[in-house]
């Protein structure tokens, strides 16, 4: 059977620590400006000090490094494959040969060199992931996206529907639960057969599930209704965002540090 | 405000959320990586419920909720690419919410099978410029990174909506005709 219970939902792991302090914006906005300066980056020094500028993220969020590079795990085959890839196929002079394989300086040092990228990237946005929360994370998204509002962008009626979503996707794991279970109990079968098969006996579940989603849907616009909700205009928040000096010093120093390396390297 | 747009608001809310379920429940997982999943199906409904650009708008609520809940960002045009935008031409099924009438039998099957695969062509060519970027970036020259990047990303969209298609006749039955778009 298909056991639901044990997945786990974001990669949040809740700490007090200076870099989950941090307003929500802002971390957006620093990861935003290291990816940029990753890719302006053409050398190993570079990497070598954005590398220890995350680090140094790494050790101030007090997220164990374990919960880090369970991140890397998905990348790391991709990581593998360009570094392998480039080793064999780019052109140069040759430092090792293997057969009809030869390695090229070139494709060495270019190789390695992707790899670090990808390896930080992936570095920087596990941080911000494991630093911050689905919600505030959207908070955030929110806040960013009125810069866009002169295009249309409803920024608020967005940020409104992802705060459903991530405070229904428990509810509904949950109820789906419920439903397999109440099916299995009636003899459904949900493992054999080939996948066509398999599909087709998901039907029995997705109907309850997307009729019950639905009700709750219907229900919460009562409820929303019933309490004068009307869309974003003047509408106050409970948790208020504000920007404090750390988060300015950290923009401010994440800023000089990007920029000199960028230039720089 | 519009009389529907509360109750649609929280309907896509609802929708993605299950997104982000069927998401999680891999029918199939590819060696490569990619995995056949009915995440899909909830932007389909709500497209061919309210319309395309009510489709659009979850596919982009989508999009972002998996960006919140864990990204996988390798360059920054292949964030607008892979989390976005795809999932929001996926709501293009929408453009035939009107032609969709399973009580006129006939040609709504077509009509159906049409709307699917737009949603699905749509959100291919996303992904599909997303892996070009991607070989385009990091692969060595003298590949050809269409080639790859083509048989990579149809080699798990054309079964996840072939699944899509035999899945939703039902659900639309019981969804968008049973409840009706008229109703309020």
């Amino acid at each position: 059977m298909i056991i639901l219970r044990n997945i786990s939902f974001g990669q949040y792991i809740p700490r007090d620590s200076f870099i989950h302090n941090l307003d929500p914006r802002i971390k957006i906005i620093i990861c935003l400006t290291v990816i940029i300066s990753l890719f302006l980056i053409t050398n190993f020094w570079g990497y070598f000090i954005l590398g220890v500028f995350i680090m140094i993220g790494i050790i101030t969020s007090r997220v164990h490094p374990k919960f880090v590079l369970r991140g890397l795990r998905p990348i790391l085959y991709i990581i593998l494959f360009t570094l392998v890839i480039h080793l064999f196929m780019t052109e140069g002079e040759v430092i090792y040969r293997l057969g009809i394989f030869k390695i090229t300086r070139e494709g060495l040092i270019k190789g390695l060199l992707i790899s670090c990228r990808l390896f930080l990237l992936i570095l920087t946005t596990s941080l911000l992931t494991l630093a911050t929360s689905p919600i505030s994370l959207t908070d955030g998204i929110e806040k960013l996206l009125v810069v866009f509002k002169f295009i249309g962008i409803p920024a608020h009626e967005i940020a409104m529907m992802m705060t459903i979503a991530l405070r229904f996707i428990p509810t509904l794991l949950e109820e789906t639960e419920k439903i397999m279970k109440a099916q299995i109990s009636r003899g459904a079968d949900f493992e054999s057969g080939n996948i066509v098969n398999r599909t087709k006996n998901l039907i029995p579940i997705l109907i309850p599930l997307f009729i019950n989603s639905f009700r709750r849907a219907d229900e919460l616009a009562i409820a929303m209704e019933a309490k004068c909700y009307r869309g974003g205009e003047g509408r106050t928040h409970y948790r208020q965002l504000k920007i404090k000096k750390a988060d300015l010093l950290t923009l401010f120093l994440t800023i000089v540090i990007t920029a000199m390396v960028s230039i720089m390297f | 405000m519009k009389r529907n747009q509360v109750r649609i608001m929280t309907e896509i809310g609802m929708a993605v959320a299950l997104a982000a379920i069927l998401n999680f429940i891999p029918l199939w997982r590819m060696a490569q990586g990619g995995s056949v999943s009915l995440e899909m199906l909830p932007i389909l409904i709500i497209a061919l419920r309210w319309g395309a650009g009510s489709g659009m708008m979850a596919g982009v609520v989508y999009g972002l909720v998996q960006l919140a809940l864990g990204p996988f960002i390798i360059h920054p045009a292949q964030l607008v690419l892979d989390y976005p935008l795809p999932y929001m031409l996926v709501g293009l099924a929408g453009i035939f919410s009107n032609k969709i009438n399973l009580k006129a039998k006939g040609s709504t099957y077509g009509w159906l099978l049409l709307a699917v695969f737009t949603g699905g062509l749509g959100r291919f060519i996303s992904h599909f410029l997303s892996g070009i970027i991607f070989f385009a970036q990091y692969a060595p020259e003298g590949q050809s990174p269409w080639v790859y990047s083509a048989i990579y990303n149809i080699s798990y969209l054309l079964p996840s909506l072939l699944l899509c298609y035999i899945i939703i006749i039902p659900l639309i039955k019981n969804i968008v005709i049973n409840e009706g778009k008229n109703e309020r």
